[in-house]
């Protein structure tokens, strides 16, 4: 799993360097200086990424000082759902806007995900939505925009 | 000078500025809370109140606020995994692994205390500094500017990973956010580099949404795996006993935390470096407190020196960055400009003034930075062991709650729903980098210091061309740079040799 993530990582900046080095060709030397500087040793220390991913002999984990992902009989399933419920919350904030979508998703997360009682979930729901109204909306004034779909039905203020 | 310093503390002392320092702390505490609100963004909000204040309660409210969103941004680092701001990121390596093996109270213990250090460090070299800084300053132009950011960069890649396979993925990390600093118009010949046609992309990646990202979504990912709390299963009680432990560890590893201080101010004096590049920096020096190979691997796992060193320099560099702009109008970072408006709607000059006739001035500033920090940090106790308890609370609890902070945090960066999906993009990256060993700190460090070290090269090449190269100060960080870079492998190999 490590050597696919290292990769998976090493052939997108392999692609992404590249790109940007042809892309570069084309600028002036003033905006192509640094990219052209960067992208080159760039491509060439992914592709010895890659190169070393196949074609070495240890995997290689565990050498960032970083934290694990945990490992978990389920984690595959798992981490599709998480991933799922951020996409669906995206979906809806520009769909519905913030101002539907953030109490909707606490809502739908505490009880289809957490199996939490209705109270709780409740009590939750507008603890985060009298933040996020009080504080971001009347507070701070923040611009949230009405969702597509309200707009689509005429509902949009 | 003695007189003006203590002149400084009376001014700070009287009670309307008094007042508003604790209303700019108070509003600062929960700023540095919210994801995504910056205290740049803050200050240049509440710029527009001033206008009616004296010179120091302006400053006393201003630099309140502004000097404590550094230490409340490092809690949810700690608790949650999420950057209260960009310069409390480097905080989650540790801090956030500390509080899932339910150390969440040493953890936030030896945050505070290393930030309260940093901040009277910060103001102590801000009161001895203004006269000995010029030298320093001016020895520094865009070559030598140039290669600090790289050296900084090296020094972050070497030393967040172990042996020659993570240096290659440290710098692969750090190349990588240099690179993608380029995106949006660049500078110089106003080119729209990588913006793939969305004018979003043109002002370039804003660095919230990306930091946002790149920490907290693996985080949420890695807690909805485990299905517990943060602080997994472990038991009751144990959580409570650490903050004084905490404490106990920035006396035990004073030092360090001195250091790492030092570093922070040194980096805010710099111009255009930032909280951010002070952070990584110190984390950097942090791992090479270790003794050996089996203390460097504790790295990243919960070890309270990764979060001493970034605690320590996030508050040092307020006033290291304040040396500057007080004493040459040069702002060292975003909310220092912003300051140096204010500096301007209150009729102050930076400058010579500054440290003559308005001196008590001068010197209020670095008491409200000390006693700023001193009341959020007693504040900050008196409550710690509650924050510590909600490394407790089941994940399906936490988790909508989180997440709906990370969308507005991200969200309220550019108000542009680009920003949520910029988060996205860098989480699964992010995710990456963690599944697959590769350290995050050099990508941020580079992401933050592109835009600099670009501006700086394209300077160099264009005023000196080849000859910045044989400059002294470029000559001796050239050296530091490779030095950074064979040290570890030499102390790698020998370790072998002699096994």
């Amino acid at each position: 799993m490590h050597n696919k993530a290292s990769l998976a990582l090493a052939v997108a900046i392999m692609l992404v360097s590249g790109y940007g080095l042809f892309a570069a060709s084309a600028w002036p030397w003033k905006a192509a200086l640094f990219p052209l500087a960067i992208g080159i040793p760039l491509f060439c220390m992914a592709a010895a990424e890659a190169l070393w991913v196949l074609f070495g002999a240890t995997e290689a984990k565990g050498q960032a000082m970083e934290f694990q992902i945990s490992s978990h009989p389920q984690r595959a399933r798992r981490t599709a759902v998480a991933i799922a419920w951020m996409l669906g919350f995206f979906a809806a904030i520009v769909l519905l806007g913030f101002p539907i979508a953030v109490p909707l998703f606490v809502l739908l997360y505490l009880r289809l995900q957490g199996s939490e009682g209705w109270v709780l979930s409740i009590v939750i729901t507008l603890a985060v939505w009298g933040v996020f109204y009080g504080l971001f909306d009347r507070l701070l004034h923040l611009p949230f925009p009405d969702g597509w779909l309200l707009a689509w039905l005429g509902f949009s203020s | 000078m003695i007189e003006a310093l203590f002149e400084g503390l009376i001014l700070v002392l009287q009670w309307k500025a008094l007042a508003f320092m604790l209303l700019g702390i108070l509003l600062g505490f929960w700023v540095g809370l919210l994801p995504g609100l910056g205290g740049a963004t803050t200050l240049a909000l509440m710029l527009p109140f001033i206008y009616t204040m004296q010179p120091v309660e302006a400053f006393a409210f201003l630099l309140g606020m502004h000097s404590v969103t550094a230490t409340t941004g490092d809690i949810t680092s700690v608790l949650f995994g999420v950057p209260g701001e960009a310069a409390s990121a480097a905080t989650i390596l540790d801090g956030h692994a500390m509080a899932k093996k339910g150390e969440a109270g040493r953890a936030l213990g030896a945050v505070l205390a290393s930030s309260l250090v940093g901040a009277i460090v910060g103001a102590f070299a801000l009161a001895i500094a203004i006269p000995v800084v010029r030298p320093l300053v001016l020895t520094f132009g865009s070559p030598e500017l140039f290669m600090l950011a790289i050296v900084g960069l090296a020094f972050i890649a070497s030393l967040s990973s172990h042996g020659g396979r993570g240096m290659l993925r440290g710098f692969l990390a750090g190349g990588l956010g240099l690179f993608l600093a380029t995106v949006g118009q660049d500078p110089q010949a106003g080119v729209a580099r990588f913006t793939l046609d969305t004018l979003y992309l043109w002002q370039g990646l804003d660095l919230v949404p990306v930091l946002v990202g790149l920490f907290a979504i693996p985080e949420i990912i890695d807690l909805v795996v485990r299905g517990t709390s943060i602080a997994g299963t472990l038991p009751a009680g144990k959580l409570s006993k650490g903050a004084f432990e905490g404490v106990k560890d920035t006396f035990r590893h004073f030092g360090l935390t001195i250091r790492c201080s030092l570093i922070g101010t040194f980096i805010g004096i710099m111009p255009g470096m930032g909280g951010a590049v002070a952070q990584w920096m110190a984390y950097g020096h942090a791992t090479q407190s270790a003794r050996n190979a089996e203390e460097r691997k504790g790295f990243g796992a919960g070890d309270v020196r990764g979060v001493l060193g970034p605690g320590a320099a996030n508050n040092s560099k307020e006033g290291g960055s304040l040396i500057p702009t007080i004493a040459f109008g040069v702002p060292g970072s975003t909310a220092m400009a912003i300051l140096l408006g204010g500096f301007f709607l209150l009729g102050l000059v930076p400058g010579p003034d500054m440290l003559t006739r308005h001196l008590p001035v001068t010197f209020s500033m670095v008491w409200t930075i000390v006693l700023a920090n001193v009341v959020t940090v007693l504040v900050c106790f008196l409550f710690l062991n509650k924050l510590a308890k909600l490394t407790t609370v089941r994940g399906t609890l936490l988790v909508p709650v989180i997440l709906v902070l990370v969308f507005i945090g991200s969200y309220t960066s550019n108000n542009h729903y680009g920003d949520i999906v910029v988060t996205l993009i860098f989480g699964g990256i992010g995710y990456l980098m963690v599944l697959g060993g590769w350290p995050r700190a050099p990508f941020v460090l580079g992401l933050v210091l592109g835009k600099i070290a670009e501006n700086y090269l394209y300077i160099s090449v264009a005023r000196y061309e080849a000859a910045w190269l044989t400059r002294p100060v470029v000559l001796v960080l050239i050296a530091m740079a490779i030095a950074v870079i064979l040290y570890p492998l030499y102390q790698s190999r020998r370790r072998t040799a002699r096994a």
